[in-house]
């Protein structure tokens, strides 16, 4: 298997997208995920108190009412700031899963891709296993176990997706260990600790960008759909899946609660989508045009 | 002969998977829960008085040494005793397994569903390679896939149920009550389905037994649907075996948004009841279904692929 086929592999798009080129779709993905990771860090920094408070006064204002741009809630807060409130914990939580997702597949990937014999076998036999196995029934249960919270929620779900990188890692490093230089350094008598961290790591980086993008998208989503069972961040916590849950039992006054936050959650994850395959066809592009 | 040989091997090897699967999960959430806190605690309720949580202590044998605990535990659920449901009152095993066929019969809905829309859109985009009508049909299913299913969901209700009043969206109130969630439940595979038709599709139609088949004068419909499209199904069969625990997932998700009296619901209800006793029967029922599907589709893959018929397992 060539590099560029274990590259492609985790893109969405396809040829669709090589007829426009990679750039616009990295460089779209990447001002959005931009200007929401800014909203995020204004909304630590900034009080917004229309966020947390509001009176029967300014209940179910409709979007585009003087002062709430994306109207109001059953409470009368204001949905646009509470949209901003949502954004560190959906980010934040869907940051530090992925990260924990792909570090703890690129750690198991690239010891199956190094350690031929039993070690290899094991951790593929345990990777199609679990991923076999619903990782939404094994997170729900873990949360409902440990609790509801930050970094419960991160963590579970950053463990319980963690073989899907493991596996396209495996993959890729399996390919870059059979490459003439890693041969060589194997030859003249390197390390294979040494010679993983310093010449396959490098090597599979493009790799390990797509799938963060990738899994980043898909904690996003994991995240918003956990709160929205019920069994994601705490009830009292501004996420965008709990007001996704909160908006089911107002779909008739006002719609506008299930709309933005649905729209705000679709917006990431088609950004980071992005962001991943324009990572992937600019590094296609690159080792087509080198080789 | 040999063929029923090559499907004991895949059978043998799936249920050593079932088997060590099992044992992990009940492992896992056996001392998850043991961890979480005082388990007599939980199952006696917050304004339970001491001797109440000492009563049910003695009758789970929570007092007993926790590796005695856990073998007794392992041996109950050898036998599919995972006790009471403590909400019911009633055998954990028996609330998950009545719930299935409804859980079943809606995944079948949508499995079908999902076929019917996804392989007919698959080989058209596939068929067609240049064509400007292929680019507006992979941007519409990039956009679709990143629609999370339960948002489609969300976005149905507003629309069908909400704004124009057609259809009922909640519970199972005869036959009009199916096609929303069957809709919900399918917009989670239809994307990726027929992404992986059109490629399949595609690759197929560059191979040189459908130049072969139009030389022999077939026409560009004969050629993909003859030759091209069955070449194309195994990997779409091989996709839902790939993506059942998805589909899995999506169920659960699809249950709770219309209030489907299946076993994903079930097991949400049970998680925010703290009802264990029937999340344990429903996790290991979920890995039974795993199973069966894995195994189902493994064997299948040999009956209709002559290429693996004759392969060594």
């Amino acid at each position: 298997m060539s590099v560029d086929q274990a590259q492609t592999s985790p893109g969405r798009l396809g040829t669709w997208a090589t007829k426009f080129g990679g750039n616009w779709m990295l460089g779209l993905g990447l001002a959005i995920g931009l200007l929401l990771s800014l909203g995020a860090l204004a909304a630590l920094l900034m009080p917004l108190p229309e966020a947390f408070s509001g009176s029967l006064m300014t209940r179910f204002k409709a979007p585009l009412s003087p002062g709430y741009f994306l109207g109001s809630d059953q409470l009368g807060r204001s949905v646009l700031a509470r949209l901003a409130v949502g954004m560190p914990w959906s980010l934040g939580i869907a940051l530090t899963a992925s990260i924990i997702a792909v570090g703890v597949g690129t750690a198991a990937g690239l010891t199956a891709a190094a350690r031929p014999g039993l070690t290899r076998r094991v951790i593929q036999h345990f990777l199609d296993t679990v991923i076999a196995f619903p990782a939404l029934i094994i997170a729900v249960t873990v949360i409902a176990l440990v609790g509801r919270g930050f970094f419960p929620l991160a963590v579970t779900l950053g463990l319980a997706t963690w073989p899907i990188s493991a596996r396209v890692i495996y993959a890729e490093g399996l390919s870059v260990m059979r490459r003439e230089y890693v041969v060589a350094a194997d030859l003249l008598g390197v390390g294979l600790a040494r010679s993983v961290l310093v010449h396959v790591l490098p090597a599979v980086r493009p790799t390990l960008l797509v799938m963060f993008a990738f899994t980043f998208a898909d904690m996003l989503i994991a995240e918003s759909a956990l709160s929205f069972l019920g069994l994601g961040v705490p009830l009292t916590a501004t996420s965008w899946g709990n007001m996704l849950s909160e908006s089911r039992q107002y779909l008739i006054e006002a719609p506008w609660l299930m709309l933005a936050p649905a729209g705000m959650i679709v917006l990431a994850a088609v950004a980071f989508n992005l962001i991943g395959d324009g990572i992937a066809l600019r590094s296609r592009g690159r080792s087509r045009s080198a080789g | 002969m040999n063929r029923l040989k090559a499907i004991g091997r895949i059978l043998g090897r799936r249920l050593g998977e079932l088997l060590i699967l099992l044992f992990a999960i009940t492992t896992l959430l056996f001392f998850l829960l043991r961890l979480s806190g005082d388990p007599a605690a939980v199952l006696a309720g917050e304004q339970a008085a001491p001797e109440q949580v000492a009563a049910i202590r003695a009758l789970y044998g929570l007092d007993a040494p926790l590796p005695v605990q856990y073998f007794r535990h392992l041996r109950n659920v050898l036998f599919l005793d995972f006790g009471q449901s403590l909400h019911a009152g009633r055998p954990a095993i028996d609330m998950v397994t009545e719930r299935l066929g409804s859980t079943l019969m809606l995944g079948l809905f949508a499995l079908t569903l999902t076929a019917v829309l996804a392989i007919p859109i698959g080989a058209w985009l596939g068929a067609r390679p240049d064509a400007r009508s292929r680019r507006v049909g992979n941007a519409a299913i990039f956009i679709l896939q990143g629609l999370p299913g339960y948002i489609v969901g969300l976005l149905l209700i507003e629309l069908l149920a909400v704004q124009f009043r057609l259809l009922p969206s909640i519970g199972n109130r005869g036959a009009l009550s199916w096609v929303l969630p069957t809709l919900t439940l399918a917009s989670f595979l239809v994307p990726k389905l027929a992404r992986v038709v059109a490629a399949n599709v595609t690759e197929a139609m560059r191979e040189d037994f459908i130049r072969t088949a139009r030389a022999n004068g077939a026409t560009t419909a004969e050629a993909v649907l003859r030759h091209a499209l069955p070449n194309a199904l195994l990997g779409a069969t091989a996709l839902i075996s790939t993506q059942f625990a998805f589909l899995l997932s999506g169920a659960v998700i699809t249950e709770w948004i219309f209030a489907w009296p299946g076993f994903g619901q079930l097991l949400i209800q049970s998680l925010q009841r703290l009802d264990f006793p029937v999340v344990q029967a429903a996790v290991f029922v979920t890995a039974g279904l795993v199973f069966a599907v894995n195994a189902g589709t493994d064997v299948l893959f040999r009956l209709i692929d002559p290429r693996l018929r004759n392969q060594r397992a």
